[in-house]
């Protein structure tokens, strides 16, 4: 049979993010599979040495749409080790309660498009409604539901209280009953084991040769995490299990993340009934001295690594960030081939590429040469109104 | 030092093996060291023998005289940073492909953005800049300045101000 090179995106309707793979098949078979990179290269690193540590921290918030906190407290916690700076231990704290939400967050998600790509709708449907949960959480909690503007040098931007405390739980009781519900549907429904068992294998050897990290590298067996390897923000006081799986498929890293979120509910309450007491910031100068230093973090999706060198003035001299889907993209190139056409939306989604979502929007109109911001009942009302032109009226649903 | 006994038996180990200068360890979990780049293909597969098996990543820099990169490589514990120089007249590294495969878009990182020849570097498209931005412009370079290339850019209208 002759082969045809297929390119599968970078627009294209199973893929969120624009991204490019050059698929040669054989039949309905991959023999072949290239993965070109770089349509989403916003400059960032270069744009970060012209802005102060502390513009840099809303730059750095940027660069994911979900994993946020990941980013801005691993770029964070180099900017203070550069200033030899003390944060405060309820800062710590109140970050790493930030990190779980923000995990449990994305793994929900994650759950529900890995749903949606394995024609399992329903799923998707429910996961997103009860995700909906932890960003009223991060809401209650910071004010926004994306990006949390959280952190600051030397510290928390906001403190917790009692009721915001009360509110978190509440959520967390009814997302760790909803959990269990996935966990058991993964575990024993027969048509998701179908799906997902054997498409987009990745075994241990090849998953360490190609450098893979997070769910990618603990579904095949490979403990890496960096929160228990090199304990940083509170993770040595908490009490929690490295989860792994080893199935090397799609099904191990459905397995690996839905339990996953059981044990940042665990940590997430731990944190909350032990949260220390305290000041939440102190003063860091702005001018930090030469030096230079490396942290890790584990995102979501993975290790996090930031590579900070300052030079005595208040910008940094080099900015170096690398996001946990890049070090995956290699392991997908190996799952990729092989397999068939029909599984290639499920095994890249499977290492759960970034995109992000927010309810608020801001509409730039060229000919008034004016901003009008939108909130949430303004944007309701209007697609309401577009309805009834249309003859559809929503109007009654509450 | 007996507190850091791991980090100062790779540090001493990088000395005496790779010839390595300005070996420190900065504090727990992180090794710091300069070596030729002619010795880094050997010393980052020595580096995976020893269980290094996780290159994290590779930070390429601008030092004026000099253009380099630092290679980070971890057993998720302890992270070794490697740093290799190569003058700005020339820039010539050797690629570590052989015992990191996963290192490829790093090395096509370091080609792009600091225009660093990465010797052993399998053909393929650029990554991360756009096919049509030109071949001899390179933004991480200190002297690339962003206001310069747009002012040589009709075409290229930022929206906002």
């Amino acid at each position: 049979m002759s082969k045809i090179t297929v390119p599968f995106g970078p627009q294209h309707p199973a893929l969120k993010e624009p991204e490019n793979f050059m698929l040669v098949l054989e039949g309905e078979q991959i023999t072949e599979a290239g993965i070109n990179l770089g349509y989403n290269h916003r400059g960032m690193e270069k744009a970060a040495e012209n802005r102060t540590y502390i513009q840099n921290l809303y730059l750095i918030e940027r660069v994911c749409g979900i994993c946020s906190h990941s980013h801005t407290t691993t770029y964070i916690t180099n900017v203070e080790e550069l200033a030899k700076c003390e944060t405060p231990k309820r800062a710590l704290a109140i970050r790493t309660l930030f990190a779980e939400l923000e995990r449990v967050h994305s793994h929900l998600l994650w759950l529900g498009v890995a749903g949606y790509e394995m024609g399992f709708e329903t799923l998707f449907m429910y996961t997103w409604r009860d995700r909906e949960q932890v960003l009223d959480c991060l809401e209650l909690l910071s004010g926004n539901r994306v990006h949390y503007s959280i952190n600051t040098l030397g510290g928390v931007r906001r403190d917790i209280s009692a009721e915001q405390k009360a509110g978190v739980i509440k959520r967390i009781d009814y997302l760790v009953e909803r959990t269990n519900y996935y966990i058991k549907l993964a575990l024993e429904e027969p048509t998701v084991a179908a799906r997902t068992a054997n498409v987009g294998k990745l075994p241990l050897e090849v998953a360490i040769e190609r450098n893979a990290v997070g769910p990618t590298a603990r579904a095949s067996g490979l403990a890496r995490d960096v929160r228990k390897d090199e304990p940083y923000l509170i993770y040595n006081e908490l009490d929690f299990k490295v989860i792994t799986h080893n199935t090397n498929d799609v099904f191990g890293r459905l397995v690996v993340r839905a339990l996953e979120l059981v044990e940042s509910y665990k940590m997430i309450k731990q944190i909350l009934n032990n949260l220390p007491e305290g000041p939440i910031a102190v003063k860091v100068n702005m001018r930090i001295a030469p030096g230079e230093c490396v942290n890790h973090y584990e995102a979501p999706r993975g290790e996090d690594i930031h590579y900070l060198k300052s030079n005595g003035t208040d910008k940094p001299e080099r900015l170096k960030v690398r996001a946990p889907t890049l070090a995956n993209l290699q392991s997908v190139q190996y799952m990729l081939e092989g397999g068939w056409l029909a599984d290639v939306p499920l095994v890249i989604a499977a290492i759960d590429p970034c995109m992000s979502c927010t309810d608020r929007a801001v509409v730039w109109d060229p000919k008034k040469g004016k901003k009008q911001v939108y909130g949430w009942e303004e944007l309701r009302k209007m697609s309401i109104e577009q309805y009834k032109r249309r003859g559809v009226d929503f109007s009654k649903l509450s | 030092m007996s507190e850091f006994e791991k980090e100062e038996k790779i540090k001493a180990d990088l000395e005496k093996k790779f010839q390595a200068a300005n070996a420190q360890v900065q504090r727990k979990a992180r090794v710091w060291a300069e070596i030729e780049p002619a010795k880094l293909p050997e010393a980052m597969a020595w580096l995976k023998a020893e269980g290094y098996n996780h290159l994290a990543t590779v930070t390429g820099f601008d030092e004026g005289e000099n253009l380099g990169a630092w290679y980070h490589v971890t057993d998720t514990h302890l992270i070794v940073n490697l740093k290799v120089k190569t003058p700005r007249a020339n820039p010539v590294l050797p690629s570590v492909l052989k015992t990191f495969p996963g290192a490829l878009s790093y090395e096509r990182e370091l080609e792009d953005m600091l225009g660093i020849k990465v010797e052993g570097l399998p053909p393929g498209r650029r990554y991360p800049l756009d096919e049509d931005f030109p071949k001899d412009e390179y933004p991480l370079r200190k002297d690339w300045k962003v206001e310069e290339y747009i002012a040589k850019n009709p075409l290229f209208k930022p929206e906002a101000k």
